[in-house]
């Protein structure tokens, strides 16, 4: 176990000491600025005082760092949340196939199941930490622009409308994050299958990409309401009703638990297409 | 120490290596040489578990690579032609990360590998700094961190200056009589393979179509060059000594006749000699005997 340790730290030490692992990061700062800024703007500020104030609420008391930390997630996270983290999973195998790395790794006396084990880790502990970066960024941001306050939810997709104080608001933003986070690591999963794959990096990353955007698409044709739980991205969003008052675990834990079984299914077929491969210059 | 048994692979229905089999004793230095696209490559991977063999086996140190890598592997190094690195990482940074996969080293053992292969100014500096040669060092370096028994060296030299080159067959002559280590190595350079190879197996289109020592495959006998106008007068007059005349002058003469009888009876038969030499056959004259 010490071995396996002192090799993670390897293999996270080479992905966190990379420039490209951190575009993710400096990304997400810009959009929190950048949203932050528009919602600042006198009509944007109003458009959501009416939707609160039309449920009888005051609307000062939730236009707050707590709300806007929560619309930052919401409307950005999976877009660039995706493309980031199917960019790091998509280089993860393949940028070593490709560069040659991988071939001296394997001159190593260490196991293929024990390699891909480390870039799997890797690669999720990456996906958490941009989750986490994002969401308490979001938090600070927000808090510094607009103070504490109540929480406003309001999520049409998912159909989700709900306000909370800032307290128990604190709490559903905390484990909205926390099912966030295991929501996109279905993104590196995929993301990891596919750079498993005898493909370029770019097309394992180009490949989560337009599955993920796809399955979106396909989710919201109306006509498609029926298939719903067919789609990926369906399950991914299942993170959104722990705010709602009464939070459906049931329906959660089915939701998670679909994602769980893809994810270990696409790990499984990722180790048996990298145990078969030959590794040529 | 290392048994290549039948090793048969094909790539999208061609044949990489087709039936190879040779043994490395220990302490041996053993050339593998080809053209391009012989199977060097695919042999070397093989050995190292990067490709999956067909059929057959590779053991090394009685594990069988494709079964228990970790055990075959253990004192095992190897460089390629280009040897791959984390460019934005430092040698010494590169050296941690691949020498933790085995298990890791001493700081102190880092140290003296980084000397022996000249890197120790350069070591902290990041990898995408570096020139070719000194790249060829740390991947040398690398494959002597776990202290091996056996290393693999695939075109160590492919790219070096003559003084690079050098080094490097000094090197591998001290650890072979300093440390006993067992060497594979293949390159095109055959001078050096003639200067530091035990024995050499030569693949030809996948085949392996000689192994052992060259010097002793020959013909037999010896060859020597005649430089005379009278070539017609030859095979007459060596009639009964047993010699023959081979293409373009060269004289094959059997172990037991002296060559001094040989030019004896050429002058007594008139033949006007002008020059007369023996002919030493190089490794690159027996290589392209067999697979030019």
């Amino acid at each position: 176990m010490r071995l396996f340790l002192a090799q993670f730290r390897g293999e996270l030490f080479k992905l966190f000491a990379r420039k490209r692992t951190y575009i993710g990061f400096g990304a997400f700062l810009g959009v929190e600025m950048l949203m932050l800024f528009l919602l600042n703007l006198e009509r944007v500020r109003q458009g959501i005082a009416r939707v609160i104030e039309a449920a009888g609420y005051p609307a000062e008391a939730y236009l707050s760092g707590l709300t806007l930390a929560f619309l930052i997630l919401l409307s950005s996270v999976f877009l660039l949340g995706s493309l980031y983290l199917a960019l790091v999973a998509g280089d993860v195998v393949g940028k070593e196939v490709e560069d040659g790395t991988l071939r001296m790794m394997l001159c190593r006396p260490v196991s293929r199941t024990r390699i891909l084990a480390l870039k799997l880790g890797a690669v999720l502990v990456y996906s958490l930490v941009l989750t986490w970066f994002v969401a308490s960024t979001a938090l600070v941001v927000g808090l510094l622009h607009s103070g504490a306050g109540g929480l406003f939810v309001f999520a049409p997709m998912e159909k989700v409308f709900a306000l909370y104080d800032f307290g128990p608001g604190l709490v559903r933003y905390t484990l909205g994050v926390v099912f966030l986070s295991l929501s996109l690591l279905t993104i590196p999963a995929i993301g990891f299958f596919l750079s498993c794959l005898d493909m370029k990096p770019a097309a394992a990353a180009i490949g989560t990409l337009s599955f993920l955007f796809m399955d979106s698409i396909l989710r919201n044709v109306p006509f498609f309401e029926s298939l719903k739980p067919w789609f990926v991205t369906s399950h991914m969003s299942a993170w959104v009703r722990i705010f709602e008052y009464q939070i459906p675990w049931e329906r959660m834990a089915e939701d998670y638990a679909w994602l769980l079984a893809l994810n270990a299914t696409l790990v499984v077929l990722a180790h048996a297409v990298f145990q078969q491969r030959d590794f040529k210059a | 120490m290392i048994h290549v048994d039948a090793i048969c692979k094909k790539f999208r229905g061609r044949p990489a290596v087709a039936d190879v089999s040779f043994q490395v004793g220990k302490g041996e230095i053993f050339g593998l040489l080809g053209h391009n696209g012989a199977g060097k490559s695919t042999t070397f991977g093989i050995a190292l578990g990067h490709v999956r063999a067909d059929s057959g086996s590779v053991t090394i140190n009685g594990h069988d690579v494709a079964k228990a890598r970790s055990p075959a592997l253990a004192r095992v190094g190897a460089i390629f032609e280009t040897p791959a690195f984390y460019d934005y990482l430092s040698g010494w940074r590169n050296l941690r990360f691949f020498v933790s996969l085995g298990g890791g080293a001493p700081r102190s053992r880092m140290e003296e590998v980084v000397r022996l292969v000249g890197l120790e100014e350069r070591i902290h500096d990041a990898v995408r700094t570096y020139s070719h040669g000194m790249r060829q060092r740390l991947a040398l370096a690398q494959a002597l961190l776990p202290d091996p028994e056996v290393v693999l060296l695939d075109e160590p030299t492919e790219g070096l200056d003559p003084e690079g080159i050098h080094e490097i067959r000094r090197l591998i002559q001290k650890l072979r009589a300093e440390h006993g280590m067992t060497v594979i190595l293949s390159s095109h350079l055959l001078h050096e393979v003639e200067q530091l190879c035990d024995r050499v197996a030569i693949l030809h289109r996948g085949s392996l179509v000689f192994c052992g020592r060259w010097q002793d495959a020959g013909p037999g006998g010896s060859r020597w060059k005649i430089d005379t106008p009278d070539l017609e007068k030859c095979p007459a007059a060596l009639q009964g000594l047993g010699a023959t005349v081979l293409d373009g002058g060269t004289l094959s003469l059997p172990e037991s006749l002296d060559p001094s009888t040989v030019v004896a009876a050429l002058v007594a038969a008139g033949v006007r000699i002008r020059g007369f030499r023996k002919q030493v056959c190089t490794l690159e004259d027996f290589y392209l005997e067999r697979a030019g």
